[in-house]
């Protein structure tokens, strides 16, 4: 902090310091790139975890966070706050410095409608290219249908006798100037049809609806005889709006949806949301919550990993020995015995501000530990079967390299950044709950193709099988849940909470305005980050090799349309 | 290789016990804290409405019920739930104040028609009361009431003598000043 002061005088408007690991400050908009360089280039922050605006609609202000944190180097979390008048809102794009910027500016962009100068492609993201009215996330945003009036869908009678209901306002309401239009930007499909150079390349389209990730989204490959060229995302066809819909619940009501961000990472999401309001309203959980919440992070790992790699294998064909199969009749293990603790299969609902919603069932451990045994002989079986697979190691052998500087530069994390010799891994980057006291490693390979990214997956199922028998042996008895205020009121502030999800950094960043709803929720999710990266990743590689690398990534729509 | 990938093949067959569930014929075990249908306790529900209003998805509503108790549910309004709508989150079972919503291990909700899942406090009421159980409650309550209402009245009738005094009082004195 210090550094930064002295280095630029008077560039740092506010400072605020709330842990090691915590560093608030509010910086001037006109600096703002040159801070960030000095701190990529001379304090290692060299990842760029993502950004969130907030509208600060009493202040008529628009704030952006960036979120600025290190590979390894040090644990310091640096969120950069830039303040921008809400009138004319623009502030100077880090696509320069961090390549995975891209993403992050393009989204607050289409949401809040703040410029980004020098940004290469500010283009909708997530939102359809239908949807009538500007920045839906302003907070002086009316909505279409409007609700006021509780007009929703205009029924029509077409000329064949079917009908049909639209929701588009009245051409005159636009005429007026109520439901101001939008301006009209290349579509998707044209942007990528400009890229067609000569008449020996084409598009071809995988999706919206395609098996390399369960949930639609559109990946649309140039290819020049059986390579690819360039590569193109959309994605945004199950945009939930989850962030918007939680400013208009209570923080309790959040916690539901949370678990729909990702069926398979529903309790790490409850998770790092809970953890994010606890912070807010300073209070910590017993410690036997804690324990049982680390059991069931790490059971809802496994079951993770065991259906992402099992779906994966039938991608590339693995059908003679069926290890799909397998996987799920192994998984159903692991969720029952979370069903046995949650009382739900996937969307748990579990964790509470300060607790957890029930203890452990009685004779829990002892019927935890056979589970848990099988499954660390099954774990090494697959490996040992996938290794000694001839067909399986040419399919995935050397393909889709991450190097490890690419694989820092593109900002993914997660098992597909282990799998590039960099061990990054929020439990230990991070250290919540009481994971400082547990014996675990980081697994790490160094090859960084498509099997090592697998290999990571399944071994961490080993060090998770771990670290549950160690929590059953040493989780004391206690209490539960903390003390709660019967409203759950934080005071005014904001608080960035992050966890290990199964596929990655799993960051919550949430403001309070001191009522019961909380003032802006922003999720940063890990497949968000994948997704961005597999254009590059997916350049120069056969068109067969797609399914290989982009089903490596173990992605998850859902969570990236949020 | 492949004989390696079919020896895991052929020990998976022979070892592993139950892979399918009959289902319809044979149900699943289920853990004890399931969180399935929703089970109403009738006689304890006091009728608050806690639940609907945590309810994220808004799909409980209070509806009047015949068989719970008149004496601490005075309106006899109980919880009657969307299914189309609920999401099993098991907020409003956190949320009762007097642990009369609980979550039971029944989970099909199958019907033909969408009001056909929408459960009153008939279908979900595990715990009510009789006819005559609700009569004698009712009569209890009446008499209650009629207690309340009399020892009001009587709390009313001293009230108002009491005002009365006073201003008897008060009009006295300033008649007293002025005799004086």
């Amino acid at each position: 902090m210090s550094a930064i002061q002295s280095a630029f005088p008077g560039a740092v408007l506010e400072s605020r310091v709330e842990s090691d690991r915590r560093l608030w400050i509010t910086v001037d908009p006109k600096r703002l790139v040159e801070i960030t360089q000095f701190l990529r280039d001379k304090k290692d922050f060299d990842h760029y975890s993502g950004a969130a605006g907030i509208d600060r609609i009493n202040e008529n202000l628009f704030e952006v966070v960036e979120i600025l944190t290190s590979h390894g180097a040090h644990q310091v979390v640096v969120l950069m706050k830039v303040k921008v008048p809400r009138d004319k809102p623009s502030v100077r794009s880090l696509t320069g410095l961090y390549w995975n910027a891209n993403w992050y500016e393009r989204e607050i962009w289409e949401m809040f409608g703040i410029n980004f100068e020098g940004h290469p492609e500010l283009y909708p993201l997530l939102l359809p290219d239908e949807l009538v009215g500007y920045w839906p996330w302003r907070k002086d945003f009316k909505g279409y249908p409007d609700t006021t009036t509780g007009e929703r869908a205009i029924e029509q009678v077409g000329p064949d006798g079917y009908t049909e209901f639209k929701i588009m306002p009245h051409p005159e309401l636009i005429k007026a100037g109520v439901v101001p239009e939008r301006p009209k930007y290349p579509t998707f499909r044209e942007r990528e049809e400009a890229e067609i150079k000569s008449d020996s390349e084409m598009i071809m389209h995988m999706g919206p609806q395609h098996a390399i990730v369960p949930g639609p989204f559109l990946l649309d490959l140039l290819i020049e005889g059986e390579r690819v060229k360039k590569a193109f995302l959309d994605v945004g066809y199950i945009h939930k709006g989850i962030e918007k819909i939680m400013e208009n619940r209570t923080y309790l009501q959040g916690i539901v949806y949370t678990d729909r961000m990702c069926y398979l990472a529903s309790i790490t999401n409850n998770e790092a949301y809970c953890g994010a309001v606890e912070r807010l309203l300073g209070i910590t959980p017993p410690e036997r919550a804690q324990y049982i919440r680390v059991i069931l992070a790490e059971l809802s790992r496994i079951q993770s990993h065991l259906l992402g790699t099992g779906e994966f294998l039938t991608l590339l064909g693995a059908a003679t020995y069926s290890p799909f199969q397998y996987m799920i009749i192994d998984r159903e293990d692991i969720v029952y015995l979370m069903e046995s603790i949650t009382g739900a299969r996937i969307t748990h609902t579990f964790v509470r501000f300060g607790g957890v919603r029930n203890d452990l069932p009685d004779g829990f451990a002892d019927k935890a530990r056979p589970i848990l045994k099988r499954m660390r002989e099954r774990t090494e079986e697959y490996m040992d079967l996938l290794h000694s697979d001839p067909i399986y190691t040419r399919r995935m052998r050397g393909i889709g390299v991450l190097s490890p500087g690419d694989a820092r530069r593109l900002g993914v994390s997660g098992p597909p950044l282990r799998a590039s010799d960099t061990p990054y891994d929020m439990r230990r980057e991070d250290p919540i709950l009481v994971y400082p006291d547990l014996d675990f490693k980081v697994v790490t390979r160094k090859a960084g193709d498509a099997e090592a990214r697998v290999e990571v997956r399944l071994e961490e199922i080993l060090e998770s099988i771990h670290i549950i028998e160690q929590c059953l042996d040493r989780i004391p008895d206690g209490p539960i849940q903390e003390k709660l205020p019967k409203k759950i009121k934080p005071e005014p502030g904001e608080a960035y909470y992050r966890v290990e999800d199964p596929r990655g950094e799993m960051g919550f960043y949430v403001v309070s305005d001191g009522s019961e709803k909380p003032y802006r929720v922003k999720v940063r999710g890990p497949v968000y980050a994948y997704m961005q990266a597999l254009p590059p990743l997916l350049e120069g590689a056969y068109v067969a090799d797609v399914v290989a690398i982009a089903g490596s990534m173990d992605a998850c729509t859902s969570e990236v349309d949020r | 290789m492949v004989l390696k990938s079919l020896k895991y093949t052929l020990k998976t067959a022979l070892t592993t016990t139950e892979v399918t569930r009959l289902y319809p014929e044979v149900m699943m075990e289920l853990p004890a804290n399931e969180r399935g249908i929703h089970e109403l306790d009738a006689t304890t529900c006091i009728g608050c409405g806690s639940c609907a209003r945590v309810c994220p998805n808004s799909c409980i509503e209070l509806v009047p019920y015949r068989y719970g108790n008149p004496l601490k549910n005075r309106k006899m309004q109980f919880p009657q739930i969307d299914y189309g709508r609920c999401t099993f989150c098991g907020l409003c079972v956190d949320e009762c104040p007097v642990s009369c919503l609980k979550m039971g291990k029944r989970t099909e909700i199958a019907g033909w028609d969408r009001k056909d899942i929408v459960y009153g406090p008939d279908r979900i009421a595990v715990k009510k009361f009789s006819d005559r159980e609700v009569a004698e409650l009712e009569a209890e309550a009446k008499r209650q009431a009629e207690e309340k209402k009399k020892a009001a009245a009587a709390a009313a009738k001293e009230k108002a003598a009491k005002a009365k005094g006073k201003e008897n009082k008060a009009k006295a004195k300033p008649g007293e000043g002025g005799e004086a």
